[in-house]
């Protein structure tokens, strides 16, 4: 039994390692990083000046609530969306049910700066769908690059896949016997999916929102090429700190407000919907 | 009556799922349409079909360079991330659902909920704390990390068809440990295994956050040799290696579901 006990543990060794030697040692150093003084800000460290620093000026509060909003934002409009194609889904069966959940991972591995790139041209005022539209008059210029609404449709396009491919499985895992109960006591559609259905599914609407949420919060190239300078959040703005500034301890700190911010998101997030399911 | 609503509803259904696929994939298909356009600016109206911006990426030496940097750094994260993901998960399946295996997986699954951007700023941090570089260890280091929890998700999968009692059949029979690891138990794992290190080498790959301070002209990766390519300017060319990638993920998606029958949902 002693000797089961230490394979089990010798076995998870490497991965454990690996996490800590190049997850938590890394993230150590850099929160260590961040309680310093820099180029900027002169103190005795290690201390908090540069979370201060950083939460007191406008434009960075600006920079952090637009980074919430955006996630937040995309979540929103990507569980929905999901939930419906994830219905739809249960649907297909087979080679066709396959291929449909193989296709959402296309975009995955094919890389979000392969598909930033295909945002890039269809966006831009001249591009294929709005140049026309455009051109004849019929809307004003739009002008999405740049614009929150722009990274907004491209940041819905990047975790759509992970939505859908979550609540699939959540909702592939409530049994049909509940589906047929409900059927037999006389429930319609309707209250079939408000009582039994949209209850049950709770813990995976959680997954996918936590997925989504994180997703789209520590998404770089989207705002970087689609919103640009005019709309940081704080993944440009730790690229910002290191490529422009060449201020590390403010990289750092911004980088672990970042990472606070998406934990307090994760955990009031999961305590909102949390209420609502039953154990 | 009550059919044709029927009907409709599906039909309605079946709408909502083609629009969805649209967009999803919307972007990526313009980008391969776009590299056979010999226009010369990006976007623009199609004016034909050519296949010079293909030609024109083997006169550009950095790209072919970082195609292979991008290759070596991608294949060494995925195996190292196979070889402690299947290790893991050994030890979690034997364990069965008993104690704290939930919370070993979400411990293990933490990378993902780490930006990026994050994990290749604390990797530079910790190097240069020891007044070091990065090099190209750290490049390996960044992506070995973050796609090891897909590694092990799928390999997971590979265990829960994996009946431990063919390695007491084995043992049975006088087989040693190490026997029944290399004739019974690899063998029958080796879907999910080559599955996972295809997963891990295509994400890898493909990826540009992990690697956005851990580069040096010598380590480029692809991803930032085009990052550095589209700071300065946007043309089909660019179009045409983001093809060359699509095609590649869309083959190698391809053969893991034929061959393989892997799949992410189970």
């Amino acid at each position: 039994m002693n000797a089961a006990r230490t394979l089990h543990w010798l076995l998870l060794l490497p991965s454990l390692l690996l996490l800590a030697l190049l997850l938590g040692l890394p993230l150590a150093a850099m929160l260590a990083r961040s309680l310093e003084p820099n180029v900027l800000l002169s103190f005795t460290g290690p201390a908090l000046d540069n979370y201060a620093y950083l939460l007191s000026r406008a434009y960075y509060l600006q920079v952090i609530w637009r980074t919430l909003r955006l996630a937040a934002e995309t979540m929103l409009i990507a569980i929905p969306l999901g939930y419906a194609a994830a219905m739809l889904l249960q649907g297909l069966s087979g080679r066709a049910g396959n291929l449909a959940i193989m296709g959402l991972t296309f975009p995955i591995l094919a890389g979000p700066l392969t598909v930033v790139l295909g945002w890039m041209a269809l966006l831009a005022d001249g591009g294929p769908f709005l140049g026309p539209l455009v051109e004849a008059g019929l809307i004003a210029r739009p002008r999405l690059l740049g614009s929150e609404a722009g990274v907004v449709i491209s940041l819905v396009q990047f975790v759509l896949p992970f939505a859908v491919l979550t609540l699939y499985t959540g909702l592939r895992q409530i049994q049909p016997p509940m589906h047929e109960a409900a059927r037999s006591l006389g429930a319609g559609a309707l209250s079939r999916f408000w009582h039994v259905t949209l209850p049950l599914s709770l813990p995976s609407v959680l997954s996918a929102g936590i997925i989504t949420f994180s997703l789209a919060a520590s998404s770089f190239i989207s705002p970087h090429y689609l919103g640009g300078a005019g709309q940081l959040t704080l993944t440009t703005l730790v690229s910002q700190f290191i490529m422009a500034t060449f201020n590390a301890e403010l990289a750092a700190a911004a980088a672990g407000l970042l990472l606070l911010l998406m934990l307090g998101s994760v955990v009031a997030l999961t305590a909102a919907i949390g209420r609502f399911i039953r154990p | 009556m009550r059919g044709s609503i029927r009907a409709l509803g599906r039909l309605a259904g079946g709408l909502y799922l083609l629009l969805l696929y649209l967009f999803v994939m919307g972007p990526l298909l313009f980008v391969i349409a776009t590299s056979f356009n010999p226009a010369t600016s990006f976007p623009s109206r199609f004016e034909g079909f050519t296949l010079s911006w293909y030609a024109a990426i083997l006169e550009r030496p950095e790209f072919l360079a970082a195609t292979g940097t991008s290759a070596l750094v991608a294949a060494l994260a995925a195996a190292l991330a196979v070889l402690v993901a299947f290790l893991a998960a050994y030890a979690l399946s034997r364990q069965g659902g008993a104690g704290g295996r939930g919370a070993m997986a979400t411990l293990l699954a933490s990378p993902l909920l780490v930006p990026q951007v994050v994990v290749s700023l604390a990797i530079l941090q910790l190097a240069s704390s020891f007044g070091i570089g990065t090099g190209f260890w750290g490049l390996v280091a960044a992506h070995a990390v973050y796609v090891m929890p897909f590694a092990l998700r799928l390999i997971l999968t590979g265990f829960a068809r994996f009946d431990f009692a063919v390695e007491e059949a084995s043992r049975s029979l006088g087989g040693g440990p190490l026997a029944t690891w290399r004739e019974v138990t690899l063998p029958l794992l080796r879907p999910s295994l080559v599955a996972g290190f295809t997963f891990c080498f295509i994400l890898s790959f493909v990826n540009l956050p992990l690697s956005l301070f851990l580069t040096g002209p010598e380590t480029a990766t692809l991803p930032i040799v085009m990052f550095a390519y589209i700071e300065s300017r946007i043309d089909p060319m660019i179009a045409a290696v983001a093809s060359l990638i699509v095609l590649a993920a869309a083959t190698a998606t391809l053969l893991l579901d034929r061959f393989l029958r892997v799949r992410l949902v189970d």
